[in-house]
């Protein structure tokens, strides 16, 4: 067995060729089999790489202010308190939120920045090393000054506040979002500017984020600003993780249903082959035996041929999930972790991200399964009496 | 009466100029002013010295005369004052120690755990001649340590707080908590002994301790 028989090799070949009908069969529900389970998995584990590193570059805890029962702005001076709390290294009040475009229905994200504070995305701090704001300047990114320029702004914008006044803001420069399809519809401006766009009086801001230097005391120190401060919503890097991953095992729910119903479908087929090779086939075998072909040789054959068939349609099978899913962006399969309403995620961009043992457990559920469902039946025929088998 | 107006003036304006300095409390000081201070000094006003300075007001209307930094928003400028007259003159933060690196097959000498699992809870002694060990807790290094006294030139720990480096003979050390470290129970360090306080409220710790006064007893107590 060490050396490969290439002249088995070469009769295994050429039997696949005699039946062709009956082994493109094979070799097409295998494929898309395997090409079906890989894309699944493939979308999976590249949207699950996708959220952690969106967690990233998240704050560790942001701290947000409700009344009655509804969010609403957070006083500025509530940061001050807050970093009394040991265990918190750095905290900062932010203001951002969305700003409705209602000429050309479009719904932008403001982010206001403080120079001369510590970003949490690199990307926003990558911007603000480049370029230098001032109150009435802006940043923005293509897709924003593209929407702008359908409504003739090219070199300023006029926000319209909530009394009703316009604020002029210049457009300083727009930036290519590249990889970051989170951030396409992202304004940055100074803070003072986005508080007079969203109406925020000078001791008001969105929300509070706060960073913690040892993240086993995340937990602890969120429920420790619960108990100061009875009527904020303070969400945790650890919540944030638990709420994407609740989600996202919802939709593995309905991944992992089709992953079942493909695996069944795959098992039918394999044990209707392994039931019984058709009198055909028996011959054939048969006919080999005569020939002075020991039990050994038929299984050898039998063998190549079973792997040939598999190996090949395994390996296509892969290759076609991840066009699909990495070149042509997963069409309708994608679509069930598209949850725009629910965690704010618009778009994934399905980065190139494969986990081996995926792909170890599609090759080790079909090829091997495969291979002993050729050899078995042979190897019960193989065993009888060349004269017992073609009679 | 005279006298009396005078011994008036003369305290308000000591009280007030007591009172220059701004009132904040150390922890908003240290989390946010002096960071931003800092990033100011570097990206703005790197040009101002404070050696120049005899007061912190002086400081403060030095900054404001001085071109690039002359149109920042006052708050800023406050900014940039604290962190140059606390930080830079008076080195009120302690000059750090660097963060304690440990290897992937760096053990702990008197467990023999692989340290870079725990790199919260890192703690090193060096000594003289240049050896540099590393443990998984200040329990496992209290423990080498009441061996091995001889030619100690430096521990250090993390402060469980800040994470930050620290000398282990400043510290204070907080016992019976609710949190453990890799080996169990800990001696939880701290730079301060309020920061200690406050671990010992949150964390029902049962008492604090320098560390002269850490005892073996008191350590190998801990593993029971």
């Amino acid at each position: 067995m060490s050396k490969i028989n290439f002249y088995l090799l070469e009769y295994a070949y050429t039997y696949i060729l005699r039946h062709k009908s009956k082994n493109f069969f094979i070799v097409t529900v295998f494929t898309l089999l395997v090409a079906l389970l890989a894309s699944l998995f493939f979308i999976t584990t590249s949207v699950e790489h996708e959220l952690t590193s969106r967690i990233e570059n998240q704050p560790d805890i942001v701290v947000e202010n409700y009344q009655a029962g509804k969010p609403s702005s957070i006083n500025v001076l509530l940061l001050d308190k807050l970093l009394e709390i040991d265990g918190i290294s750095s905290g900062k009040i932010r203001v951002q939120g969305s700003y409705y475009f209602r000429a050309k229905d479009k719904t932008f994200h403001i982010v206001g920045i403080d120079a001369f504070e510590q970003q949490n995305d690199p990307f926003i701090q990558k911007l603000l090393n480049i370029y230098d704001l001032n109150s009435s300047s802006m940043l923005v990114s293509k897709s924003v000054q593209d929407v702008m320029k359908k409504a003739y702004y090219t070199d300023y914008f006029n926000f319209i506040k909530p009394d009703g006044n316009l604020q002029r803001v210049y457009i300083k420069a727009s930036f290519d979002t590249a990889k970051r399809v989170e951030l396409k519809n992202l304004i940055v401006m100074q803070k003072e500017t986005a508080k007079k766009i969203f109406g925020y009086a000078a001791n008001q801001a969105t929300d509070i984020a706060l960073d913690v230097a040892n993240k086993n005391e995340l937990d602890f120190i969120s429920s420790k600003i619960r108990l100061i401060l009875p009527n904020v919503k303070v969400i945790s890097k650890n919540d944030l993780r638990v709420k994407y991953e609740k989600l996202f095992n919802y939709d593995s729910g309905v991944f992992l249903s089709l992953f079942v119903i493909a695996i069944f479908t795959f098992f039918v087929i394999i044990y209707d082959k392994a039931n019984g090779l058709s009198s055909e086939e028996k011959r054939e075998i048969g006919i080999l035996k005569a020939l002075g072909w020991r039990v050994e040789d038929v299984l050898h054959a039998k063998f190549y041929e079973a792997a040939l068939l598999s190996f090949f349609s395994f390996f296509l099978g892969l290759l076609l999930a991840f066009i699909y899913v990495f070149i042509l962006k997963a069409p309708l399969l994608g679509d069930i972790f598209m949850h725009e309403n629910l965690l704010n995620i618009h778009t994934f961009r399905l980065d190139v991200y494969v986990e081996l043992s995926y792909v170890l457990l599609i090759f080790l559920l079909s090829v091997p399964i495969y291979i002993a469902a050729t050899l078995i039946p042979s190897w019960r025929v193989a065993t009888l009496d060349a004269d017992e088998v073609m009679r | 009466m005279f006298v009396f107006k005078l011994f008036f003036f003369l305290s308000l304006l000591t009280f007030t100029n007591l009172f220059a300095y701004p009132n904040y409390s150390h922890a908003v000081k240290e989390k946010k002013m002096y960071p931003m201070g800092k990033k100011i000094f570097e990206m703005k006003c790197s040009g101002v010295d404070v050696s120049h300075y005899e007061s912190y007001d002086a400081l403060l209307v030095g900054i404001a005369k001085t071109k690039e930094c002359s149109r920042l928003k006052a708050s800023y400028q406050e900014a940039l004052a604290l962190y140059l007259w606390d930080v830079k003159r008076e080195k009120k933060v302690a000059n750090k120690y660097a963060k304690i690196q440990v290897s992937h097959d760096e053990k702990c000498p008197v467990c023999g755990m692989f340290l870079y699992k725990y790199p919260r809870w890192v703690s090193m002694i060096e000594y003289n001649d240049g050896k540099k060990l590393y443990f998984d807790g200040m329990k496992d290094l209290m423990k080498y340590y009441f061996e091995h006294k001889k030619g100690v030139k430096l521990m250090l720990t993390q402060g469980y707080y800040t994470q930050e480096t620290i000398a282990a003979k400043d510290a204070y050390f907080v016992l019976g908590s609710d949190v453990y470290g890799p080996m169990g129970n800990e001696l939880v360090a701290f730079k301060d002994k309020e920061r200690a306080k406050n671990f010992l409220f949150d964390h029902h710790g049962k008492k604090i301790l320098s560390f002269d006064a850490i005892t073996p007893q008191t350590v190998y107590k801990l593993d029971e």
